[in-house]
């Protein structure tokens, strides 16, 4: 039976492949990506915990739902589509500056 | 107010005036003011003087003496503490003396204002003169031994001042540092004259003022009644402490007096500013060694008296002889007064107490008039001194002339002869007190001849020889420099009489110089009416057989004549015929002799100065190869030890500073590394940090779960 240690795991996965594509990408839309990543997987535990949690098991033995993980998750969901437009944004200035998306151009915050 | 509180005022007054000028004149004032100020204060001295001489001469003539109890100084035999004593002590000599020096310290005063005229330090000198005026009130008015000491030594202080006034020449530099020394060399005897008094005859003689118990020297003065202390202390088996200690305290008057041996430092004291002389020469410093002999007068033995009376003679007749070659005006002067201080000493000696200060205040006056006319010529020659150089001045300055020519009349008893008023002869000032020097010698000479030595005659045959050869040389100087043809025709040429302020003391002092010896000012009866018991008789149908000799061996009034005749004959040419005797061989060497002060400056010089600055040298030398050895041993240590710790700070304090300072540098220039704007780097610390601190979180967390929360 899947339980909720399958869901964290698949999670944690998520979250490594995130840092990962964040850490190995050069390319700005890429890390955008790893970014996304790594917000489902949260997205992933807060689900996940709703209905493993004690609220959880009280709509298995016929109680009312609890949606507070769920009210998290699509406020994630706005959040990343928001972010992913003004880091979109960004890039296109980025791009606008210095003709490329490579972030190892990206200097400008040393010192 | 009292005689007594009135001397006082008069000595605090000239002290005030000290004061006032040295802490304002600098400050306020015109120039002009503060030489008139000084002059209004001595004067004010004058007349409290004045006014305390009418009083207590109208008076009953006792004693008045007031004491206070200033120091503890050990104690008496019955443990009661004994103090020392300070206070005026005013007799006849002591009002008479106060009248005398404020008087004449008023002219001087008047004269400097003359004489020092475009000084720029005029201020500075008046106020010297102020303090020495102070000083020698304070010695007259004294009342016990070492309260005259005190003023002694100011005296000496501001002598020392006065003489080095013009401190920019070499001559006045040494002449004051001479006249210090000098009179040091008598203070030191004074003070074991006092040491021995102190000690052998108990402390009250120096330290308590006179009373009716006989305490101290003035007491002794006071009680000169048959039985009394005085006696007491010459009937002890003392005698001999007594005569060291009598020589002793007259030898501190031989510095002050410029007695033979110590009398090199007044012909010196020249150097000075001339009002200086006049005052030092007449009524102050010198006149302070001559009252002081006076007033020890019952303590000396009569060995004491024939070894003061031998001082006097040596003095008077070598300074006499010395007088007669000079050609400096000022030092013809001053061997004069030294020569004239022998007579007082010799006087003192013979017992004629009374004779002695009458003659200290006869001669103040001539003596006084003869240096300010001196200082009178000398202006008007433009400061120069040699009587090489002067000649018929009397055209010129006929004023200071003719109180010049009354001076010496004075200073060599000059007297009318077989011409008598009431049994009086009719003379100058000098004549009473000189003669009557002369006539009580005879007596001593004689009594001393008695007692069988054979050459006392010469205490009275050398003082009458003297008086021709005083009156020779102050005709050579009177017509040496006033009379015959101008020997410099420029210095001749510019020559004038002096203003007002120069003449006029010297009219007023010429003045008293010719009555002040007459009997109807009493003088000489006053001053007797002070004298011990033992003192010799002023009376003169007392001393008939002594003046029987001088009346004849200074030809009834016609001695003084012949000398001045003498001296007329010799120097109306100037030194034509002078100096032709001077080359007579023999002569000619002793002349060389005479004229270079019978050569007691070479003999000091050799005698005294190089002992004493061998040693000098010695303690130079100690001083510096042994204290400068040890200071700068010292201080080389200190050095050494500076450079230890200055380097134990330089590497480890500072080091520690620096090192932190490097140390935050470098950690600096790591970390720095990792601010190098690497998103990607950013993103994996943060990362790493964020492991990091679920991997020290979560056993807590499990602990928590598994075992509860810490409970408290």
């Amino acid at each position: 039976m899947i339980g909720l240690g399958h869901f964290l795991t698949l999670s944690a996965i998520l979250f490594g492949c995130g840092v990962a594509t964040i850490l190995t990408k050069r390319n700005a839309i890429g890390i955008l990506m790893g970014v996304e990543l790594i917000l489902n997987a949260a997205n992933v535990n807060l689900v996940a915990f709703n209905r493993f949690s004690w609220a959880g098991e009280a709509v298995a033995q016929g109680g009312v739902p609890a949606v507070d993980g769920l009210m998290f998750a699509m406020f994630i969901i706005v959040l990343a589509a928001a972010e992913a437009a003004i880091a979109l944004a960004i890039f296109l200035n980025f791009y606008n500056h210095f003709s490329t998306i490579d972030i190892e151009r990206a200097r400008m915050l040393s010192g | 107010m009292t005689p007594a509180n009135l001397l006082v005022l008069a000595t605090v007054l000239p002290l005030i005036g000290f004061a006032i000028v040295v802490l304002l004149s600098s400050r306020i004032g015109s120039p002009r003011f503060w030489p008139w100020f000084t002059v209004g204060m001595v004067g004010a001295s004058l007349v409290a003087s004045a006014i305390a001489y009418v009083t207590f001469m109208s008076g009953d003539g006792a004693v008045e003496v007031h004491a206070w109890n200033w120091l503890q100084i050990g104690s008496h035999a019955d443990g009661s503490p004994r103090y020392l004593q300070i206070g005026p002590y005013v007799d006849k000599m002591t009002v008479l003396l106060f009248a005398m020096v404020t008087l004449i310290s008023t002219l001087v005063h008047i004269y400097s204002i003359g004489y020092m005229e475009g000084d720029s330090r005029k201020n500075r000198f008046m106020a010297y003169m102020q303090l020495f005026t102070f000083s020698m009130l304070g010695i007259v008015l004294g009342n016990s031994l070492l309260q005259l000491f005190i003023f002694w030594e100011l005296v000496g202080i501001s002598s020392y001042l006065l003489i080095g006034f013009w401190y920019e020449k070499r001559g006045p530099q040494l002449a004051c540092k001479k006249a210090f020394v000098m009179n040091r060399i008598g203070d030191m005897g004074f003070l074991v004259g006092m040491g021995i008094l102190f000690v052998k005859f108990g402390g009250d003689l120096v330290l308590r003022a006179a009373d009716r118990e006989g305490g101290g020297v003035f007491g002794s003065l006071l009680l000169n009644y048959p039985g009394g202390a005085i006696d007491a202390l010459h009937a002890g088996a003392n005698e001999w402490w007594l005569t060291i200690a009598g020589i002793g305290l007259f030898m501190g008057a031989m510095g002050k007096s410029a007695q033979f041996p110590l009398q090199t430092w007044l012909p010196d004291a020249m150097e000075g500013p001339t009002p200086v002389s006049s005052i030092v020469h007449s009524a102050t410093m010198v006149a302070a060694g001559v009252y002081l002999t006076a007033r020890i007068f019952p303590l000396l033995t009569p060995a004491a008296h024939l070894f003061v009376a031998t001082i006097g003679l040596i003095t008077l007749v070598m300074a006499a002889l010395i007088a007669c070659v000079q050609t400096d005006i000022k030092r013809v002067l001053a061997y004069s007064t030294l020569s004239q201080l022998g007579y007082m000493v010799l006087g003192l000696g013979a017992g004629s107490y009374t004779f002695a200060i009458f003659h200290l205040v006869t001669h103040a006056f001539f003596k006084c008039c003869l240096f300010q006319c001196s200082g009178s010529v000398i202006v008007a020659a433009h400061h120069e001194q040699e009587m090489t150089k002067y000649g018929g001045l009397m055209k010129k300055m006929p004023i200071t002339a003719a109180c010049f020519a009354i001076c010496t009349l004075a200073i060599a008893g000059a007297s009318i002869p077989f011409l008598s008023i009431g049994g009086e002869a009719i003379a100058f000032s000098g004549y009473y007190s000189k003669d009557g020097i002369i006539a009580s010698t005879v007596n001593y000479g004689d009594a001393l001849a008695a007692a069988g030595m054979n050459w006392g005659a010469v205490f009275y045959w050398g003082p009458t020889i003297v008086a021709y050869i005083t009156a020779f040389y102050m005709t050579r100087a009177f017509v040496l420099t006033f009379l015959g043809k101008p020997r410099d025709k420029h210095l001749y040429d510019h020559a004038h009489e002096v203003n007002w302020t120069m003449w006029a003391p010297q009219v007023v002092l010429a003045a008293f110089a010719i009555f002040i010896g007459w009997g109807f000012f009493k003088v000489g009866a006053n001053l007797h009416d002070t004298a011990p018991a033992m003192a010799q008789p002023f009376e003169e149908h007392e001393m008939e057989h002594g003046y029987h000799f001088v009346h004849g061996a200074l030809l009834h009034g016609f001695g003084w004549m012949l000398s001045i005749a003498l001296g007329f004959v010799i120097y109306i040419n100037g030194f034509s015929i002078s100096s032709k005797i001077a080359a007579i061989p023999g002569i000619a060497q002793i002349h060389w002799w005479l004229y270079n002060k019978m050569g007691f400056d070479g003999l000091y010089d050799i005698i005294i100065v190089n002992i004493f600055k061998a040693l000098a040298g010695l303690m130079g030398a100690f001083d510096r190869l042994v204290v400068d050895g040890i200071v700068n041993g010292t201080a080389w240590v200190g050095r050494e030890l500076g450079f230890l710790i200055g380097g134990f700070d330089y590497r480890y304090v500072d080091g520690t500073v620096r090192g932190s300072g490097r140390a935050a540098v470098r950690l600096g220039s790591i970390l720095h590394r990792t601010q190098a704007g690497n998103i990607r780097m950013y993103v994996l610390i943060l990362f790493v940090g964020v492991f990091t601190a679920l991997a020290i979180a979560t056993p807590f967390a499990l602990g928590w779960v598994w075992f509860g929360l810490p409970q408290h």
